[in-house]
């Protein structure tokens, strides 16, 4: 009898894709409310506060206007960039998280963000003036460059997890203090050098955006195009190859699109931590495991923390504004200990 | 669909295991593959599934070599199940045998109503509709084995290569996964396992493949190879046959030391 009820529920099971797929409609539904609700908030509020009416005349009508100008040209761009960022990080660690098989699989832990980072900070040493569009590019190849050393640590199936952090602890300390030590040596605008090494948004506008795009989207893209294939990863190398995908080519993919994503999250807003570790973890355990979603929702999810945290970054200690990373860090250090006590 | 091997050499782990192997796999075929530990029965199985790039020869799928077909395209005819699977993936029976179809399904594809009916007749193929919406860690160890098994066969294949499919199982599951082995082979699937048991093996397949120190060692029905000294030479454990009164199918024993005493 038990098992004959048993039975009939699982023949519906086999499709519970649908049950599946309004779960993650609802799941999506809220995520772009919420994020729409912290864009609200971001028009509204800074050194000048708005009201709902003015903050949204601002954002339909051209500059000519003080809210245009305060709305259109500082905050709707700057409100992009955060989401650019979140969304690229976000991706990055459910990828990183997936092909390493790891829960501490992140951008800044595997050392990603220092080599973007350092690329940045050379670019910036060498040539002050250096256009954003510059920057991006150098930080491209930063980031590839640490996917490229990613790759050898953890080629061919036997990644143990012990090992690649400790590979990026290690390599984020060196290129860390690389870039330390260039910033130090370059006397550029304060407020920016902190920005960038504690992650900020300050000052960041359309060019940061239009600097990162050709890498971001096509990076967006390609992670979801390889999400089924993470799927298929997950299930071991052998079991993979036997499906078709071929598991050290996938990985070399991943790490690869990953890196960009790290790439274009430093060129606009530095050294930012966390998001990539805190994001793929909520997205699970709102969508589960399966990459095709978690990607999506790692993407959305990376794009509220880092908007939310740039607004609290703003009003906290008003006129002036902590960066932005501090505030990720702040959420995501407790999320860190509370992994490595109850979870790993 | 045929499956050969032409003088295939293959390497595992840095060493030599395989050595100049050939071997014809025709279609519809039930094969064992046995033989003690560390004699290449796993590289081969590797080897036979493409797993391992060989040092040495070439293995065929229908007359082509394997590695000039795309992985995607061999997997559509070509499932294999490893020994040892993942035990941190926590998905559902039926997530997990979706997965099956990868190599039907495009990048943007929908599922298709015969993706559909391929994993609904894995699921039950394999027993394991019933707990399709269970997730793999609260199975136990015959039942996450048959959710493996239905991933495989989700695949449709034509040539289902496994790895010792009933290691770990009890009496019961062992005989269950070689009775489906047997079913879908009288519906034409070729089905090439490693075995541990040479009971199971002399039982329900049709061919047994001994192998010694990553050659071939004997080849040919149950009846025919599992003999006291071909065993033995093999196995290097004095053998004895017993006969299966019901059957009359061979069950091959290690003699017991003391009684060898007596001798």
């Amino acid at each position: 009898m038990g098992s004959l009820t048993a039975k009939a529920r699982a023949s519906s099971s086999v499709s519970s894709v649908r049950g599946r797929a309004r779960r993650h409609l609802l799941v999506a539904l809220l995520g772009f409310l919420t994020l729409a609700f912290v864009g609200l908030l971001t028009m509204m509020f800074g050194a000048v506060n708005l009201s709902i009416g003015e903050a949204m005349r601002g954002l339909v009508t051209s500059s000519d206007s003080f809210s245009g100008l305060v709305v259109g040209q500082v905050r709707f761009p700057r409100f992009l960039d955060a989401i650019m960022v979140g969304g690229s990080l976000g991706v990055a660690g459910a990828m990183l998280q997936g092909v390493t098989r790891n829960p501490l699989g992140d951008p800044t832990i595997f050392g990603l963000t220092a080599a973007a980072g350092l690329a940045s900070a050379t670019a910036i040493s060498l040539d002050p003036q250096i256009p954003q569009w510059g920057i991006a590019l150098a930080c491209m190849v930063g980031g590839l460059i640490g996917a490229g050393i990613l790759f050898v640590v953890a080629y061919r199936g036997a990644v143990s997890p012990v090992r690649l952090a400790l590979a990026g602890v290690a390599l984020s300390a060196l290129f860390g203090a690389i870039t330390v030590a260039l910033l130090a040596s370059v006397r550029t605008f304060i407020q920016t050098t902190l920005g960038f090494l504690a992650g900020g948004l300050y000052g960041s506008d359309f060019s940061d955006l239009h600097s990162i795009l050709p890498y971001a989207l096509p990076g967006l893209v390609a992670a979801f195009v390889l999400s089924g294939r993470l799927n298929i990863l997950s299930l071991g190398d052998e079991i993979a190859t036997g499906l078709g995908v071929l598991a050290d080519r996938t990985r070399l993919a991943v790490l690869v699109v990953a890196g960009i994503l790290t790439a274009s999250a430093v060129a606009v807003a530095g050294l930012v931590g966390f998001v990539g570790l805190l994001s793929p973890h909520v997205a699970r355990y709102l969508v589960g495991s399966d990459h095709r979603y978690l990607i999506p929702a790692s993407a959305l999810v990376g794009a509220i923390i880092v908007a939310s945290a740039d607004l609290v970054a703003k009003l906290v200690i008003m006129p002036s504004e902590i960066p932005m990373g501090v505030i990720t860090a702040a959420l995501g250090a407790p999320f860190l200990l509370y992994l490595v006590r109850f979870k790993v | 669909m045929q499956l050969s091997a032409e003088h295939l050499s293959l390497r595992y782990n840095g060493e030599d295991i395989v050595h100049d192997i050939s071997l014809d796999l025709e279609g519809g075929e039930l094969v064992a593959i046995v033989g003690p530990n560390g004699s290449g029965k796993t590289t081969l199985l590797r080897g036979l599934a493409r797993l391992l790039k060989p040092t040495g020869g070439y293995v065929l799928l229908d007359g082509k070599e394997i590695r000039s077909i795309s992985s995607r395209g061999v997997a559509r005819n070509l499932a294999v199940l490893p020994q040892e699977h993942p035990e941190e993936v926590d998905i559902t029976v039926s997530e997990l045998v979706w997965r099956g179809r990868a190599p039907h399904q495009g990048v943007f594809q929908r599922a298709t109503s015969a993706d559909h009916e391929a994993v609904v007749w894995a699921l039950e193929a394999a027993d394991v509709r019933y707990l399709a919406s269970r997730s793999l860690g609260s199975l136990s160890g015959g039942e996450r084995q048959r959710a493996w098994i239905a991933l495989a066969l989700a695949q449709q294949p034509r040539v289902l290569l496994l790895d010792e499919p009933t290691s770990f199982l009890d009496v019961q599951h062992q005989v269950e996964v070689m009775a489906l082995l047997s079913r879908l082979n009288t519906e034409g699937m070729t089905i090439i396992a490693v075995l541990h048991d040479l009971s199971l093996a002399g039982r329900f397949m049709r061919r047994v493949i001994g192998m010694s120190d990553g050659r071939v060692a004997f080849d040919g029905i149950p009846r025919e190879v599992l003999r006291p000294e071909a065993l033995q030479a093999v196995f290097r454990v004095p053998m004895v046959i017993l006969e299966d009164p019901e059957t009359g199918l061979p069950v091959p024993l290690p003699r017991d030391p003391g009684a060898m005493l007596k001798d």
